[in-house]
């Protein structure tokens, strides 16, 4: 197990949004957390790297790497996250400073964890570049100059910039339209492979669940319904709302009844 | 016969970029037209085309066979309450300082001395946005609430219910759904099939969703970098001779 | 509900503050409609026999150096120097936020030479403009709230403005417009609402400034002339007699102050509360 969560509950003082969450990862695999917005999956998601704000209180353990995540200190925490835990966010514009450039990102993030070396941040950068499939001619250009597939797939760069063990995707897609949002997971699939690394996957879109997920949770209110393997549950879903859930979303009928054979490799 | 026919429609941005690529096709009536493309293909450009919000560089625009593409405003004013949109974030198209029963009877109140209407009847405002509440599947309480009191799938219907109050001949749908979450997506889709037959309405569903233009539309078409690559029955979705490009977004799907 | 805790505080300190600004305003109106319905004195008769008195039961705050009696004048004076505030602000508003949401809206040629016009007048300070103005037409309150007016009105037209500009981007005016609303009833109905708040909030705080100027206008003798009673020409008449009778310049002093800082308070409340509103939309 490379992730688990050991009876997790996050609320304020009068409310609980996640109540008593118990999900563990394996190492390597693509695990989706599904559900609606306000269902509490992005809460759960940022406690794992303790980037809630403060007046949230956490219970519950959140085992990584054989560390309790709770306990460490705010600078073991630092270390940890980037190195060992890289998070993608939905909201690809606000992941960037509007006014630097890509380039100067990723020195900054190289050099907050301890590379002085300016030449090879640079050629590292450039090759993290490459590995997305983009050009080097970003190197230079602002946030602003690039598209939002663009900006996703620097995001996923800078994310597995220091290959880290697990990375947790946002709803990384959310804010692209379907076409793009279908290149940039494929590419994360491509590095995945590449790399070996973890994703916790937290998305509404059961497509993606049926192309890439190994294993999946589905959440509602704070309470994970329904958790199983990917087969399992969209062949043969328990739960109400996960039923729900999948009948929900259109999709396009050929060879895909049970969204099972043409999805094939992960 | 046809409601809306298009015909070599041109659309060019100053600094060059070319949005609509001399593009034509024809809507019928009762019909619901997809049309599919990533963001940047044009395709909400097109849209604004259409309601002349944008202004149209070359070619033709008929509204039941009468030219529209440069009437000015006042010629157009009586072919306007024959077209509605629905954009796709109802948070924007909704103005956050007017109660949901305001903002719905805004158009009826424009056009209610030249209107006859077949399926709803106006007997008294509180009456008539009841019946719209009631067509859009939301509790009538709500029209004396403010648009932030509600959720993102209420507030869409909240904007197709004021789209319909008019009996417009067209809706132009520009991602309907495409900020919803998954279930409100779903249920938005079921509401404005059921509304089309009800209702008798034509629509252009835009969308960068195949799956759900799938689910909406009798004729497809396909659009890349302002022009339409591709153009088929529903039925031959899955045929050999499609587009590239569309096997492409097929295979996404 | 997150955050709860933290708000609770400012909402509570937001009430006093608006409790106080609000009795302060009913107070103020109260003694000034009152003052206006029962005159006791006449406020420019001068009775040389009856100068410089102290406090009794007929002239509760005495007399001034020319027999006058102190507190007709004084609140008299708050008449003129509030009524000609808010004279002020008002034309300032009716010039400005129609310009500010005709230039935001319709863009273009209009909106280059709205606001070419605005900088024209933004460049001279109201002072300047005031004193050249009184240089030109003599001094005078009417002038004094020309040369206000004549400034204040940018501020509004560009507050306006920035906020129509960000406004008629979004789709509900687009939507307006595909429903052959006129220009004029998209104005008024869909974006007026939005800029009302903003306005309201820089008036009250503005007020405060342009009681100021007006009493320190006057001081100067470029504003009220006598022998109407205005605070700050109260303040520059019973200069010569501060060491015998402090009080005569106390009194219009202390009303300048309190209801200044009353409309500072006013704004400050006005400011708060549209902030509030504004997270809870969002």
């Amino acid at each position: 197990m490379i992730l688990s969560l050991e009876q997790v509950s996050i609320g304020t003082r009068e409310k609980k949004i996640v109540d008593n969450v118990s999900l563990s990862i394996r190492e390597g695999e693509w695990y989706a957390l599904v559900g609606q917005s306000g269902s509490g999956k992005s809460l759960l998601s940022q406690a794992i790297g303790r980037m809630l704000s403060p007046n949230l209180q956490v219970e519950g353990k959140i085992i990584f790497n054989d560390h309790d995540l709770q306990s460490l200190s705010p600078k073991e925490i630092r270390a940890i996250r980037g190195q060992k835990l890289a998070y993608i966010f939905q909201d690809y514009q606000g992941s960037f400073t509007p006014f630097r450039t890509i380039g100067q990102h990723f020195h900054e993030y190289q050099k907050a964890h301890g590379n002085r070396d300016s030449k090879s941040r640079k050629a590292k950068t450039i090759e993290a570049l490459e590995s997305v499939g983009l050009d080097e001619t970003l190197y230079k250009r602002y946030p602003f100059q690039l598209s939002g597939g663009q900006l996703q797939r620097v995001s996923i760069a800078l994310a597995l910039l220091l290959s880290p063990d697990l990375i947790i995707a946002d709803e990384i897609t959310t804010a692209l339209d379907s076409v793009s949002g279908h290149r940039v997971l494929e590419l994360l699939a491509k590095r995945q492979k590449e790399t070996g690394c973890t994703i916790l996957f937290i998305t509404h879109d059961w497509r993606h669940v049926r192309r890439y997920a190994t294993r999946l949770a589905v959440m509602k209110n704070g309470k994970i319904v329904e958790s199983g393997g990917k087969h399992r549950i969209l062949d043969h879903p328990q739960h109400e709302y996960t039923k729900q859930l999948i009948q929900a979303a259109p999709i396009l009928q050929r060879g895909l009844p049970s969204g099972l054979e043409e999805v094939g490799s992960v | 016969m046809s409601l809306l026919v298009v015909e070599n429609l041109m659309k060019t941005f100053p600094g060059g970029k070319t949005a609509v690529n001399n593009l034509s096709f024809h809507l019928g009536k009762g019909e619901c037209l997809g049309l599919v493309g990533e963001s940047g293909c044009g395709k909400s450009t097109l849209a604004r085309c259409l309601l002349r919000i944008e202004s149209v560089d070359s070619g033709s625009i008929y509204l039941n066979d009468i030219a529209i593409e440069r009437m000015n405003e006042r010629k157009l004013y009586p072919h306007r309450k024959k077209i509605q949109i629905v954009f796709q974030n109802p948070t924007a198209a909704l103005n956050p300082k007017l109660k949901i029963k305001d903002s719905i009877i805004e158009p009826y109140e424009q056009y209610r001395k030249e209107l006859t209407l077949s399926h709803f009847s106006y007997t008294s405002k509180e009456a008539f946005i009841g019946q719209l509440l009631e067509a859009v599947e939301l509790p009538s309480h709500i029209a004396n609430q403010y648009p932030h009191e509600l959720s993102g799938g209420q507030k869409q219907r909240v904007t197709i219910a004021r789209s319909i109050s008019i009996e417009p001949d067209l809706i132009v749908l520009d991602e309907p759904t495409a900020s919803l979450d998954v279930i409100s997506q779903g249920a938005v889709l079921n509401l404005l099939t059921e509304l089309r037959e009800t209702l008798h309405l034509s629509y252009l569903f835009i969308s960068h969703d195949l799956a759900a233009v799938n689910q909406m539309s009798q004729r497809i078409m396909v659009m890349k970098d302002g022009e339409i690559v591709d153009q088929f029955n529903q039925e031959q979705l899955f045929s050999a001779d499609r587009h590239p490009y569309t096997k492409e977004l097929i295979s996404i799907f | 509900m997150t955050g709860l805790s933290i708000r609770l505080p400012r909402a509570k300190k937001n009430r006093i503050q608006a409790g106080i600004a609000l009795l302060g305003v009913v107070f103020f109106s109260a003694v000034f409609i009152y003052t206006f319905l029962y005159l006791r004195h006449d406020p420019v008769l001068t009775d040389l026999d009856r100068r410089l008195l102290g406090m009794s039961l007929q002239h509760p705050l005495g007399t001034d150096q020319l027999g006058r009696d102190v507190l007709t004048r004084l609140l008299l004076g708050g008449q003129q120097t509030l009524g000609y505030s808010l004279l002020a602000l008002m034309v300032a508003l009716f010039i400005g936020v129609p310009f500010g949401i005709i230039s935001g809206y319709k863009r273009g040629l209009v909106d280059r030479v709205f606001m070419r016009i605005g900088d024209a007048f933004l460049s001279f300070p109201d002072t300047i403009v005031a004193i050249v103005l009184s240089g030109l037409m003599g001094p005078g309150i009417g002038n004094l709230v020309l040369a206000i007016v004549l400034v204040k009105w940018v501020s509004y037209a560009r507050l306006v403005r920035s906020t129509v500009l960000s406004e008629s981007q979004k789709d509900y005016v687009l939507i307006a417009r595909i429903n052959g609303l006129s220009s004029r009833k998209i104005m008024r109905k869909h974006l007026l609402p939005h800029v009302v708040g903003h306005v309201l909030v820089l008036a009250s705080l503005d007020l405060g400034k342009i009681i100021l100027l007006i009493s320190a206008f006057s001081y100067i003798g470029l504003g009220a002339q006598p022998p109407m009673p205005e605070w700050g020409a109260m303040l520059n008449d019973s200069r010569p007699y501060f060491q015998s009778r402090p009080e005569l310049m106390i009194y219009p002093g202390l009303a300048i102050v309190s209801v200044v800082l009353l409309t500072n308070m006013l704004g400050d409340y006005l400011r708060d509360r549209f902030d509030v509103k504004k997270e809870v939309q969002q």
